[in-house]
């Protein structure tokens, strides 16, 4: 793991409510690097985002809303967030009442630093 | 009939056209206002189904919808052949036969729906009209109050702002939230992707219907990830894309799309997504 990614993930995985983040390779969907809490599957997480990522991002492109800069999943359970722009995707898993101004805002930087 | 329910049918019937649920899939449908919908769900169910007679009851109140009253005739025919009590073919048949002016045919198929079903008060009406001609000697058409369009349901009446001639225009469920600059539109799909109200403005750089045929692959991935990941149900997914903000929500057995300009604050798009939720829930509730 390179000091910048462990970097952006620490930064992340050190606000209030995220239960972990990784790095994730775009087109392939595995992890690259992570920091997650015990009981996250990190295989699982990294191929779903990727995946979910993808799909909402053809579906942007053709209808002509452009590439998508950043996802944010909500549930009853938590939230995911996905940032990218380019081959590494920033994905971060927080609980419902996580300070979702700053995990945003931390996924975003992270992700425009690891596609720089 | 739920949302759970209208859902639940959906995908049955995706995944088994004539699986039990085609009917009350298509009743659903009909009752949305949704003809050509319901029209295909049950045809596709009766090839699979050929003598499921709640099936042909329903087609024949879709053909009497569309003013076709010979094939709502052939269908009641084709119930009586299955079942020849059956109180919704005779009663349609009656009312068909008095609309002819055909007394000996509505007396016969009037007096046996009546037998299946006392008190019905449609019957009950047209064997009194029945009554009248007979001692009139009337043998013309009948009167309208005995017109097969009572079988019709009523048209849905949607919870959406009038047009400017006064009738309601599902295009404009969304205009309450247009005062709001960053609103660039909304749209309300089906589970098909297919739009049932709403409308994306000019200045929408996107196309918004083509967006919401788009995203039905997303949309089922966010489901899948929301189980796998064990989030509970999933809420929405919420989109920065270089040409807008998008939001997207389970409305129904469909999806709500909401689109805002790009830097648009995301609490508000959360939040001018969830009252774009209560406006579609209450035009499905409505029409549903």
């Amino acid at each position: 793991m390179t000091d910048a990614v462990r970097a952006a993930l620490q930064r992340l995985t050190r606000v209030k409510g995220v239960r972990g983040a990784m790095v994730v390779d775009a087109e392939a969907g595995v992890p690259v690097a992570s920091e997650l809490e015990t009981g996250v599957q990190e295989t699982a997480l990294a191929a779903l985002a990727g995946s979910l990522f993808r799909r909402t991002q053809d579906a942007s492109t053709a209808s002509g809303f452009g590439r998508v800069r950043s996802l944010q999943l909500e549930s009853a359970g938590g939230h995911l967030f996905v940032a990218g722009a380019g081959a590494l995707l920033v994905v971060a898993l927080a609980d419902p009442a996580a300070q979702l101004g700053l995990v945003r805002m931390e996924a975003g930087r992270a992700a425009g630093e690891l596609n720089a | 009939m739920t949302a759970s329910d209208l859902q639940r049918w959906s995908r049955d019937v995706a995944e088994d056209p004539g699986s039990p649920s085609f009917v009350p899939l298509a009743r659903a449908y009909r009752r949305q206002g949704r003809r050509d919908a319901a029209l295909s769900v049950v045809l596709r169910g009766l090839e699979r189904n050929p003598e499921h007679v709640d099936a042909h009851a329903l087609l024949a109140l879709l053909h009497v919808d569309a003013g076709d009253r010979e094939r709502a005739g052939d269908e009641w025919e084709m119930i009586l052949r299955l079942d020849p009590r059956n109180f919704d073919a005779r009663r349609g048949l009656g009312f068909l036969a008095l609309e002819r002016g055909d007394l000996a045919n509505a007396s016969t198929h009037l007096n046996a729906a009546a037998e299946s079903r006392s008190g019905d008060p449609t019957v009950t009406q047209a064997l009194e009209v029945l009554a009248r001609r007979k001692k009139g000697g009337q043998g013309g058409a009948a009167p309208a109050a005995v017109a097969v369009a009572p079988l019709a349901s009523p048209a849905p009446t949607p919870a959406v702002p009038a047009a400017d001639d006064g009738r309601r225009d599902p295009t404009r469920l969304f205009d309450p939230l247009g005062r709001e600059a960053p609103f660039l539109g909304a749209l309300l799909l089906d589970g098909r992707g297919l739009v049932l109200a709403g409308s994306m403005t000019p200045a929408a750089s996107g196309d918004g219907e083509a967006l919401g045929a788009l995203l039905s692959p997303a949309v089922d991935e966010a489901m899948r990830t929301v189980q796998l990941l064990g989030m509970g149900g999933w809420e929405g997914v919420m989109l920065e894309c270089e040409g807008a903000a998008l939001h997207l929500a389970p409305a129904g057995d469909g999806v709500l799309v909401l689109a805002a300009r790009t830097g648009a604050p995301a609490g508000w798009v959360v939040r001018a997504a969830s009252r774009a939720r209560d406006l579609a829930r209450g035009f499905l509730e409505e029409t549903g």
